[in-house]
């Protein structure tokens, strides 16, 4: 199959009307079928291509031939023949004899595939089966001895005109069909690469198009986040003064108030309190998406930024009845943090664990080094533990409560911004919905991740872990 | 379409297509079997184990008008339908002169056949063509299983459609020569008209659809062949300019089993 792929091919279209019988077929292949003709019929074949391209040829020299090829106008006699047998027309029958004058017959047969003519085939020299005389044609050459003459022609292969023809439509029939096969597995392959490469330039064209979709909306959220950063600012700068005045007021920096005068002005600052921690929210969500928040990393003890910040909610905690506990191993390294930032992580999830915990629960920090590399699994089996030991140690410091948990399906959606399982929860414990972003971002911010797992029997476990140089892992 | 003026030439495409398993490989197979050996080629499938159509199949049909004549060849290809084989299907379709499309008559393939037809669509929109562009018939396949579109309802879509609708039957034949003699005469209609063929190669529309009912040795008459159409009679001479508008109401007698009517000389 050698045809050359066309760019406009394509099935049942104009493939057909070049297509070569030696495009079809191998010629090793078309010489087997010539043979096989040949010896069972013992009568020589060749066949041509439509362009007079010799493809297959097994004739073999005839007495006869030799004998008068051996007298000079013999020679010439014989030249002019077969050079007029191979350029003779099959003619409109799509089959023709073609004589010489020693008295044998060529036939010469059309080759067709789908009506096309693809070549042709000629078969001999035969001795026609009625021949009894030596043909003067033959006497007549210079040279030639008739009783030899005679000797040699007796020992041509013989055949009657109709046997000829038989041979001719077997062959015909046998060579369609090795051309249709030909011409199948041409069209299949043909096929299967066009298919392959649609496919190819459909995909690619997809992924174009996604990448552009995925260009404009991180555009999107760059602009978003960028108009929050804005907006927030903007918000605290009055915030800040209504707050500072309604502090003054409450203080009774402008004159005495009475006790009425005096819950309405805690109230307004109360409430504006939140709405600040809303907006602080915010903007720290929306410099973490953007990437513009700084990160100054220290080498800190998880137990100094542990006990800073159990120290911030303690006074919560006490409020709610709820305990406070570290178990943080003597073993756990030393990490490279922003310690504000990541004071910030634990502040976070420490007040959510108070928030949801009922009073008289426990929450407890619990810290150890791992060696297992992105283990989501609720337990750290050992598996392949040399192959998963990542080069930095990683740390795991786990946030446990005694609380209502978080149910299996919405433990990946609690970090998503403003997302809250139960938004009624909102009217009891106050938030906004944006702790455990923060948190999130926070945390891969240092390379690390966090997950939630349940607290057996009752309650949550938030688990963070970092590299303990806080950098993101090696290769990644 | 193709045509070489030095060989006296045309070759025309027509395009089965469909939803998997609607009965396009079925079509084929009876349309060989249907004609003669003399204008037929060999019946060439390209399928899996399963015989599910994997690239296409493809029916060659050739004969001459008149000794000395133009030669016209059809070749006649089906679509692989398995969703999947979504970018074969629009490589099979290029060059289409005229779709068949078969449908599944089952209720429940109703759908399939929707998603199949709008698949026809988009992809022909991706070759820059649309429906109109494209000389269509409609075959409702397999008359035969239960729980099937009623011939009623059928008829009643036929009379708002564009295309003429044939039943068929493929498995037992019923039904393969009338929708490929219906596709044959609106295509030809529509490429007459394109073309002027009767000027450039001396065939006229009159003696074409007679010539191939002949030369592919068809016994049912071609007029009754014709008549089978649902809704309108597809020798109706508007679609020789199948562009224009539909007239309304100039339906014929629809429906199998209706009289012959002297149809296929426009
Ligand atoms: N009962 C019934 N079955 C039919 C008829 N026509 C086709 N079938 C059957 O439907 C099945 C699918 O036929 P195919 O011709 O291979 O379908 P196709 O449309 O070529 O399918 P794909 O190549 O996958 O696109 C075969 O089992 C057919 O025998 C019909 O008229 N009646
Ligand atoms: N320790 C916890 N126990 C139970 N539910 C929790 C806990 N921490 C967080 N959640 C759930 O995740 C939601 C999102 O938390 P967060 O982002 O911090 O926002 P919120 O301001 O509502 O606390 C909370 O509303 C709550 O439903
Ligand atoms: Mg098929």
């Amino acid at each position: 199959m050698n045809t050359p792929q066309r760019q406009s091919w394509r099935p049942g279209g104009e493939e057909l009307s070049d297509v070569k019988l030696e495009d079809l077929v191998s010629r090793e292949g078309l010489l087997e079928l010539v043979e096989s003709v040949v010896d069972l019929f013992g009568i020589p074949i060749r066949v041509y291509s439509a362009s007079n391209g010799l493809l297959a040829d097994a004739a073999h020299d005839q007495e006869v031939c030799n004998y008068v090829n051996t007298f000079g106008s013999g020679r010439t006699l014989c030249g002019t023949t077969v050079s007029a047998a191979k350029s003779a027309s099959p003619g409109e029958t799509g089959s023709a004899l073609h004589a010489c004058f020693t008295g044998n017959s060529y036939r010469i047969v059309a080759l067709e595939y789908e009506t096309r003519n693809v070549g042709r085939l000629i078969i001999g020299p035969y001795l026609p089966a009625a021949t009894v005389e030596v043909p003067l044609t033959l006497t007549a050459v210079e040279g030639v001895e008739p009783e030899k003459a005679r000797v040699y022609l007796a020992r041509m292969p013989r055949a009657k005109e109709d046997t000829i023809q038989r041979i001719a439509d077997h062959f015909k029939r046998a060579l369609d069909l090795i051309m249709f096969a030909g011409h199948k597995t041409f069209l299949t392959s043909q096929m299967h690469l066009a298919a392959v490469t649609e496919s190819f330039r459909e995909m690619q064209e997809k992924n174009r198009r996604l990448e552009e979709a995925n260009t404009r909306l991180r555009e999107l959220d760059r602009l978003k986040s960028n108009f929050l950063a804005t907006v927030s600012h903007e918000l605290r700068t009055p915030l800040t003064s209504i707050i500072g005045y309604s502090e003054m007021l409450s203080e009774g920096l402008a004159g005495d108030m009475n006790q009425e005068q005096r819950e309405f002005v805690l109230t307004i600052r109360e409430k504006g309190e939140q709405l600040l921690g809303l907006i602080s929210g915010l903007l720290d969500l929306s410099k973490l998406e953007s990437g513009t928040l700084s990160v100054k990393r220290k080498v800190v003890s998880v137990r100094s930024i542990a006990d800073t910040a159990l120290s911030t909610v303690a006074p919560n905690a006490k409020k709610k009845g709820v305990n406070l506990a570290t178990n943080i191993a003597s073993s756990v390294v030393d990490i490279t943090v922003d310690p504000d930032r990541f004071r910030q992580v634990f502040i976070n999830l420490l007040d959510n664990a108070i928030k949801f915990t009922p009073e008289n629960g426990t929450i407890t920090i619990v810290a150890k080094n791992i060696g297992m590399m992105e283990s989501d699994g609720e337990d750290d089996d050992q598996d392949g533990f040399s192959l998963l030991t990542p080069v930095d140690p990683r740390i795991e410091i786990r946030i446990l409560d005694t609380g209502i948990g978080i149910p299996q399906n919405e433990r990946a959606k609690v970090f998503d911004a403003f997302y809250q399982v139960d938004s009624s929860s909102t009217r009891e414990f106050g938030g906004t919905g944006l702790g455990l972003s923060i948190v999130k971002r926070l945390v891969e911010a240092h390379g690390g991740t966090v997950h939630v797992e349940g607290n057996e029997p009752q309650g949550t476990a938030f688990v963070v872990r970092i590299p303990a140089s806080g950098m993101p892992p090696r290769g990644t | 379409m193709q045509i070489n003026f030095a060989a006296k030439e045309l070759t025309i495409k027509l395009v089965y297509y469909g939803p998997a398993l609607s009965g396009k490989t079925t079509n084929l197979k009876s349309l060989h079997a249907l004609t003669s050996k003399e204008a037929r080629g060999r019946l060439m499938t390209l399928e899996t184990k399963d015989d599910r159509t994997l690239f296409f199949d493809m029916l060659p049909l050739a004969f001459k008008a008149k000794d000395g004549g133009a030669s016209l060849r059809i070749k006649v290809l089906t679509v692989p339908g398995q969703v999947v084989h979504g970018s074969t299907r629009r490589l099979v379709l290029q060059g289409a002169d005229g779709i068949l499309f078969v449908a599944d008559s089952q209720v429940s393939e109703t759908e399939n056949n929707a998603a199949s037809f709008l698949d026809l669509r988009s992809n022909l929109k991706e070759l820059g063509l649309t429906m109109r562009d494209m000389p269509t018939v409609i075959q409702f396949n397999k008359r035969d299983l239960p729980n099937i579109r009623s011939q009623e309802e059928i008829e009643g879509m036929a009379k708002k459609g564009r295309e003429p609708i044939f039943l068929a039957r493929a498995v037992d034949g019923d039904g393969v020569l009338e929708s490929f003699f219906g596709l044959l005469k609106i295509t030809w209609s529509r490429l007459e008209a394109e073309n002027q063929l009767e000027r450039t190669l001396g065939l006229s529309a009159a003696e074409v659809l007679p010539l191939a009912h002949e030369k592919l040795g068809v016994e049912k008459p071609l007029s009754e062949l014709l008549s089978k159409s649902l809704g309108f009679a597809i020798s109706d001479p508007r679609f020789d300019a199948p562009r224009g508008p539909r007239v309304p109401g100039a339906g014929g007698i629809p429906g199998v089993g209706s009289a012959p009517r002297t149809g296929g000389k426009p």
